[in-house]
């Protein structure tokens, strides 16, 4: 499943989990909750709908704020997570309601944001 | 039984005959007979909203109309006058015909004439007979209950309900007049002034203005000294009074707006009680223009104007020059459907009450339009500022901006161009490079302003810096005179030493047009994050390190505020390009924007 990174991979949000079981994706959520074995994580996106992570290795560091994923989807609708990025809140806040409406826009749009 | 102040519902009526009566200086008022079949009264006054019917001769004689508001005035000399609010044309006289039964003159007093059942019952059912008996064309004495039975009541109960048993007799504000000491008007205050405090040769004084209003007319009443003080703690913004005895004078139209001749001064034996029963007065009227509208309105007229609050800034104060005083005052910026935004200037109290979080809707009537900075508004001390009123305007308002996304994604051009970098973005007026050339900015007589997102792709390191005068303020070019010394021409002196000013020319560009741009001191220290002395010393010692500084200075991209100018140097004009501020990019705000722009492009689409 390495393969996830070198194939181009879409941006989602929770809603568009069911469209793209089995694909691989890049989504990007806050995190809500962390389970207590460190193998799954509990992500809101913009909307604030809540989607389950699950990791290849179980977490070996407390992580909090927003992460981006990218992985693949599986059959119930979760993620399969291959990697993942924390990003830097310090300097200024990440608007993910921001983000998410740039999100509804790439996908109303293909024609000008194709996914390879 | 509508003169003895019985709440009649709806009556209908026949009209006998209309006449205008001349006002002097305004609209001309009709009197009307009215007849209800039995008798007639000619003490009918239309109301002037109402005046177009008799004018486009709808309401004219033998017409039936049916009344759906009216009031009653007590006149001092003991007549009673019903006021015409509001009616229907039930029939238009052509379909009448005639005069519906004989009706005599109705004299205040008289016996009975008709012995029917209670008038209280009569008013609602008779429009339902009214209408069965007209379709036959009238004869005499339908079988429809009079409203003026009960006769034998006696003229003596006023109309108005007054407390305290006064025997206000309520006359029209346009009947004011100096001529008539006692007199008793109800009226609502549509504009309460500020306490204002003077001293002169003659000694000190106060006083505080208020604007009243009621069918008739509008008038203004002044307070002074100790009226001042008595009445403007009771005096309360769009409540109803009955005001009573007072002076009147003419009015001296330096100082007001007010449509009237006359104006009224309160004395010792003024009275003002508050009145329940004031639905029938207008509440404050608004003449709205559109923001956009503004830029076309002269300066110094006065309008009224509605908007959201956008942002709004913090109080400061400023000292009057003039009296040396110091006055509070706030910019507040408003924003209607239009898209434009326009900067109110409050001041004084009001200045500092004002909250404007929550982004209200905020109607100012009687703002003062100056031509500072293209167009803003100025509140003055005849102006009332209402913070979300209760109006329709005010409810589209809020309404359109909450709920229609369009509202709150507006990019709106500022007409009072505020410079200098506003805390909000809103005022700036954001362009791609593409379409700042393509708008041909900078050609007109005047520089135009515009800030941009771009990125830096070439510096010029030749000829970045130059050798400027030392002194604070100036920053012209020194000469050389080889002897250790430095010459500036403007000062007229002569340094052994120079301050190194930068003058960087850059080369910016966004996704479509790249454009060559200036920048002085501040703005390319900014950019190549070095201040300009430690940037002279590198290029004359570490030339290397030099170019490292220029190399790491690339491909950064910056939000620029532009200025534009068309110049003339030696014969040959050209467009010059002058970076006034650099700042990074806030991603919020330009994703925001471009968010917006996207949404709207594809609703154009």
């Amino acid at each position: 499943m390495e393969d996830v990174h070198e194939v181009p991979r879409k941006r989602i949000a929770t809603g568009h989990l069911a469209q793209h079981i089995g694909k691989p994706v890049c989504f990007v959520g806050r995190v809500e909750k962390i389970h207590p074995t460190g193998k799954f994580l509990v992500l809101s996106d913009g909307e604030g709908k809540h989607t389950t992570v699950e990791l290849s290795e179980p977490l070996d560091e407390e992580i909090s704020g927003v992460l981006e994923v990218v992985g693949r989807v599986t059959n119930q609708a979760t993620i399969m997570c291959m990697s993942y990025v924390q990003f830097r809140e310090d300097k200024s806040p990440f608007d993910l309601e921001l983000y998410n409406e740039a999100l509804k826009i790439i996908h109303e749009f293909p024609e000008y944001f194709p996914f390879g | 039984a509508i003169m003895q102040g019985e709440n009649v519902s709806k009556p209908v009526l026949q009209v006998i005959n209309t006449r205008a009566i001349a006002t002097g200086n305004g609209p001309p008022r009709y009197r009307v007979l009215m007849s209800d079949g039995v008798n007639t009264l000619s003490s009918f006054m239309l109301a002037t909203q109402l005046n177009s019917l008799v004018e486009e001769e709808r309401l004219s004689a033998q017409c039936i109309c049916q009344v759906n508001r009216f009031i009653v005035n007590s006149l001092k000399d003991g007549r009673r006058v019903v006021i015409l609010m509001d009616l229907d044309v039930l029939k238009t006289a052509d379909k009448v015909g005639g005069n519906i039964g004989n009706p005599v003159p109705y004299n205040e007093g008289q016996g009975q004439q008709r012995s029917s059942a209670p008038a209280a019952n009569a008013a609602p059912s008779k429009p339902q007979q009214q209408n069965g008996n007209l379709s036959a064309a009238g004869p005499a004495a339908p079988k429809y209950h009079a409203p003026s039975n009960q006769f034998g009541k006696a003229s003596a109960p006023s109309s108005v309900k007054t407390p305290g048993g006064s025997q206000a007799k309520v006359v029209p504000i346009a009947s004011l007049n100096p001529y008539q000491s006692k007199w008793t008007i109800c009226a609502r205050v549509t504009q309460k002034g500020q306490i204002r405090t003077w001293s002169n040769s003659r000694g000190e004084g106060k006083l505080f203005s208020i604007e009243l209003v009621d069918e008739s007319g509008e008038i203004r009443a002044t307070a002074f000294n100790d009226q001042a003080d008595k009445f403007f703690p009771l005096i309360e913004l769009n409540k109803v009074y009955y005001f009573t005895k007072g002076n009147l004078k003419t009015a001296n139209k330096q100082y007001t707006a007010v449509k009237n001749d006359y104006e009224i001064t309160f004395t010792s034996e003024t009275s003002v009680v508050p009145c329940d029963d004031a639905q029938h007065l207008p509440s404050v009227q608004f003449e709205f223009v559109s923001i956009s509208d503004l830029e076309n309105t002269p300066k110094d007229s006065i309008v009224d104007v509605i908007g959201i609050c956008k942002s709004y800034e913090d109080v400061t104060k400023i000292t009057v020059k003039a009296n040396n005083r110091e006055v509070s005052k706030r910019n507040v910026h408003l924003m209607d459907t239009s898209g434009k935004l326009v900067t109110a200037t409050l001041w004084g109290n009001e200045a500092e009450q004002f909250d404007g979080s929550r982004q209200p809707v905020i109607a100012i009537k009687g703002a003062r339009v100056s031509d500072f900075g293209g167009r803003s508004l100025s509140v003055m001390s005849s102006s009332t500022v209402f913070i979300n009123p209760d109006s329709p305007e005010a409810f589209k308002l809020r309404g359109w901006y909450e709920f229609d996304s369009e509202g709150q994604l507006l990019e709106c051009a500022s007409i009072s161009d505020v410079r200098g970098g506003p805390a909000s973005g809103a005022n700036t007026n954001w362009k791609t490079l593409f379409e700042a050339k393509s708008e041909n900015l900078g050609q007109g007589d005047k520089a135009d302003y515009f800030s941009c997102v771009g990125t830096v792709v070439h510096l010029r390191k030749e000829n970045c810096m130059y050798q400027a005068c030392p002194s604070q303020d100036c920053n012209k070019k020194v000469i050389d005179q080889q002897n250790g010394l430095y010459r500036c021409e403007k000062c007229d002196r002569e340094f052994p030493n120079f301050k190194y000013r930068m003058m960087l020319l850059v080369t910016i560009a966004d996704c479509l047009e790249y454009q060559w741009v200036t920048c002085f001191q501040e703005s390319a220290e900014f950019i190549l994050g070095q201040n300009a002395a430690f940037l002279g010393e590198l290029k004359e010692k570490n030339e290397q390190a030099f170019e490292e500084v220029f190399q790491n200075a690339n491909f950064n991209t910056y939000e620029f505020r532009i200025r534009v100018k068309l110049e003339t140097y030696n014969d040959e004009s050209r467009i010059k390009a002058t970076a006034m501020d650099v700042k990074p990019v806030n991603y919020r705000e330009y994703s925001k924007r471009l968010i917006a722009s996207i949404r709207r492009n594809a609703q154009l689409g």
